[in-house]
């Protein structure tokens, strides 16, 4: 409960550019007919830890698919406004997606590692880079998975399948191999929802470090789990802010109703 | 009242022994059919004994001869048989075909012999005697010793050949070249020592010559064989049965590693296996990356509407479209159009003669390519199909454009559904034969598609294929017998060469499915 009597909390309505990784601004998307974000305007702050909480299908996964274009993929997805990093608008005609990706990894709510070794899924993201030296890729992999806590636990087994590692060990591996690439931003896709709760506690406590070097943006269902780890919390219903502040006055006194009576479990 | 009749259990017992049936029967079929192919083609490389039979003849007299039985037929409630001798007349032709009711007496003597020759013929006789040069009569226990001695006189005159003689010739022909004398000092010598080689050679033909093999036919006559001509000597009647087998083995090794013989009735088939071998792996060169690459475009990058749909129902078809249509069409394109294209651009000097514009195992490999085409874009289809969307999701996610997603993560994910593409195109291209007769397989072709001589992959050159043997022999021997079983030795092969080109296949893909297993 200590975090409530820090006073440093940024408001996030008026964040200076420094301050800011993300700007969204007036972020429509349409998949087909159908309107799952409107009319999103947000500002996300750097170095710190963003929550995204709202009921299944309300676009929050949508929403963060934005940040990195994974959108693109899917078809029939049209998307308007602007989302800005580092002050270029990431809709731009002329952005590279591919670079883009690089500085923007994101994680996804199942591990998902690549039936290849674990020293292999870390360097993936390198070697599309053009690294080759051994070395280089060495020492990017440890570090990677040192960030991760996972170091001790796999440097043994660096060369056999990331598919005998736990389901807890590989999701902390996929993030160490978005983390390879050294990306200012980590977009967490529900991390936790597939693994035991000890797993979770892993990943949670690593997100608190990760904010030092990134800035971190999960979208999760949990409210406890957003709570704990999150510095900043968004409620989106419907494809649209709710509410969006610090966790801590966001939690403890919504301003508004619906956000009430979601975080008292009331719906959702 | 049917559906009161049994009960639940008795109909889904009766459901489980429907199937069991079905299953049970395929593997009968199975295995009948490979005992039968390994029992008539294992038969042309087991010794079999050699009957003595004293039989009537027409004109009432009676004859003995030394015999070797093809086969029995029945005719008219009764058996006939059909037999292989030898005569001084036919030395290795003579046919009889006899009714089981005038044969009079069939025993079985040890020391009748069956003598190999280098022209794949063999002699059924009796082995009387050795005479060496000298004229002098040897037994046979000093057989080996002759053929020793013939070996080292006939690699003797091969040095010389080769050797010396071959440098004489190209010096004099050098000489000749640069206008020198009939009489200059230089070329008489040469001459000179040329004929001495050549009277030297003439010495060593004739002691070869001097060396025969006295046998014997039943009606007691005696026949010189010429020993240099013999490969072999064996007595069927007198082998126990690891003897039987060392022969079966050595007759078997002397299948695969010989050319044929006495118009692909014997000997061995080398040169056929070779290009089927050849033709399959080149086939296999082609069709994989060109159906992976087709897959790939279909499954990836094409866009989901009536077009793709369309392209996909038409390659589907391809596959049914009956395999001689392939072999026109190969003729007729490939040969006619590019080929003799090729020709008119790259090899306008040999013109008339035709080096791309004729069959040859080049487009033979190609037209099965394209054959097998849709075996491999269907089977790589599925197996990209099985690629998860999680996985390709954390490529992209990592920065990876389609086409790096593509080619260091999906295809090697996907690699062992190509692999079962490749395993299926080489089941259907090493057993097509109608195609083959169009666009390059031939009866006999006197030279390998690879050889020694530059630059030695000769892809223009015409090929021997396993399959075209069979339906060639088949084709010519309607009479049972001679080269029937020769024709059982091909399918056995063939059917032993896509199998083991099979477990090959299958080997690398359980090697990939170990690699790139998904959980």
């Amino acid at each position: 409960m200590l975090k409530l009597f820090e006073h440093d909390k940024l408001d996030v309505n008026n964040l200076t550019p420094e301050q800011t990784a993300i700007e969204v601004r007036k972020l429509n998307l349409h998949f087909g007919e159908k309107q799952v974000l409107e009319d999103i305007n947000m500002l996300i702050p750097k170095n710190q830890v963003t929550a995204l909480i709202g009921q299944s299908g309300c676009g929050k996964s949508s929403l963060i698919s934005c940040f990195n274009r994974m959108n693109d993929l899917l078809h029939g997805c049209e998307v308007s406004g602007q989302v800005l990093i580092s002050g270029n608008d990431i809709y731009h005609r002329k952005q590279n997606v591919a670079t883009l990706r690089t500085r923007v990894g994101m994680v996804f709510q199942k591990p998902n590692p690549f039936p290849m070794s674990v020293f292999e899924n870390v360097a993936y993201g390198l070697k599309l880079q053009g690294v080759q030296q051994r070395r280089k890729l060495d020492d990017a992999v440890e570090q990677a998975l040192r960030e991760t806590g996972l170091w001790k636990e796999v440097r043994d087994r660096l060369f056999e399948s990331a598919l005998t590692l736990s389901g807890g060990q590989q999701q902390r591996m996929v993030i160490a191999r978005a983390l390879a690439l050294k990306p200012e931003i980590l977009l967490l896709d529900e991390p936790t929802s597939a693994l035991d709760p000890l797993a979770t506690l892993h990943i949670e406590e690593l997100l608190n470090q990760l904010k030092m070097q990134h800035t971190v943006i999960i979208v999760t269902h949990n409210m406890q789990q957003a709570a704990r780890v999150s510095d900043y919390t968004a409620f989106i219903h419907e494809g649209k802010i709710i509410e969006y502040s610090d966790s801590d006055s966001l939690f403890t006194m919504p301003k508004r109703k619906q956000t009430e009576s979601y975080i008292t479990g009331r719906y959702g | 009242m049917v559906n009161g009749k049994f009960n639940h259990e008795q109909k889904q017992s009766m459901v489980t022994s429907l199937t069991a049936a079905v299953a049970g029967f395929l593997v009968l079929v199975l295995i009948a059919l490979s005992f039968f192919i390994l029992v008539r083609g294992g038969s042309f490389f087991w010794p079999q004994s050699i009957q003595t039979i004293i039989f009537q003849q027409s004109n009432g007299s009676y004859q003995t001869q030394y015999v070797k039985l093809d086969a029995k037929t029945m005719r008219v409630g009764e058996e006939i048989m059909h037999y292989r001798f030898s005569s001084a007349q036919q030395l290795f032709s003579g046919q009889l075909t006899l009714k089981q009711s005038s044969i009079i007496s069939a025993e079985i003597s040890p020391d009748v012999a069956i003598i190999e020759l280098n022209n794949g013929g063999t002699v059924i006789a009796k082995v009387a005697s050795i005479n060496d040069a000298t004229g002098n009569t040897l037994g046979m226990q000093a057989f080996e010793a002759v053929q020793g001695n013939i070996v080292k006189l006939i690699a003797s005159t091969e040095l010389i050949r080769k050797g010396e003689l071959a440098d004489i010739h190209r010096a004099l022909a050098s000489l000749d070249r640069r206008g020198v004398k009939a009489d200059a000092p230089a070329r008489v010598k040469l001459s000179k020592r040329f004929y001495e080689l050549q009277d030297s050679l003439e010495e060593v033909e004739q002691e070869l010559a001097g060396f025969t093999l006295n046998v014997a036919f039943a009606d007691g006559s005696i026949y010189p064989l010429n020993m240099r001509e013999i490969s072999d000597v064996s007595f069927p009647n007198s082998m126990g049965l690891t003897d039987k087998m060392l022969s079966a083995l050595s007759a078997f090794a002397a299948f695969i590693s010989d050319s044929p013989k006495l118009n692909n009735t014997s000997g061995g088939v080398f040169p056929a296996l070779f290009g089927t071998i050849v033709m399959v792996l080149l086939m296999t060169i082609f069709v994989t990356p060109f159906g992976v690459l087709a897959a790939v475009y279909l499954h990836e990058y094409a866009p989901r509407n009536k077009m793709t749909a369309l392209i996909r129902i038409s390659v589907n078809n391809l596959a049914g479209v009956p395999s001689i249509v392939y072999g026109v069409f190969g003729l007729g394109f490939f040969v006619y159009v590019v080929g003799a294209n090729i020709d008119k651009l790259l090899f306008s000097d040999d013109l008339p003669a035709a080096t791309f514009g004729a069959p040859g195992i080049f487009w033979a490999s190609l037209t099965m390519a394209i054959l097998t085409l849709p075996v491999v874009i269907v089977a790589t289809e599925e197996g990209l199909r099985r690629v998860p969307q999680s996985l390709r999701d954390g490529s992209y996610a990592l920065g990876a454009t389609q086409a790096e997603t593509i080619f260091k993560m999906i295809l090697p994910i996907a690699s062992p559904g190509i692999m079962t593409g490749v395993i299926l195109a080489i089941a259907r291209g090493a057993g097509e034969v109608a195609p083959l007769m169009l666009i390059g397989a031939v009866k006999f072709a006197p030279a390998l598609p690879i050889d020694a001589e530059f630059p030695f992959v000769h892809l223009q050159r015409q090929f021997m294929h396993l399959g075209v043997l069979i339906y060639d022999g088949a084709f010519h021997s309607q009479n049972i017998g001679n080269g029937s079983s020769f024709i059982f030795a091909c399918c056995m092969l063939l059917l032993l060469m896509v199998l083991s080109l099979n477990l090959i296949a299958i080997f690398i893909r359980n090697r990939l499915r170990k690699q790139y297993a998904q959980n």
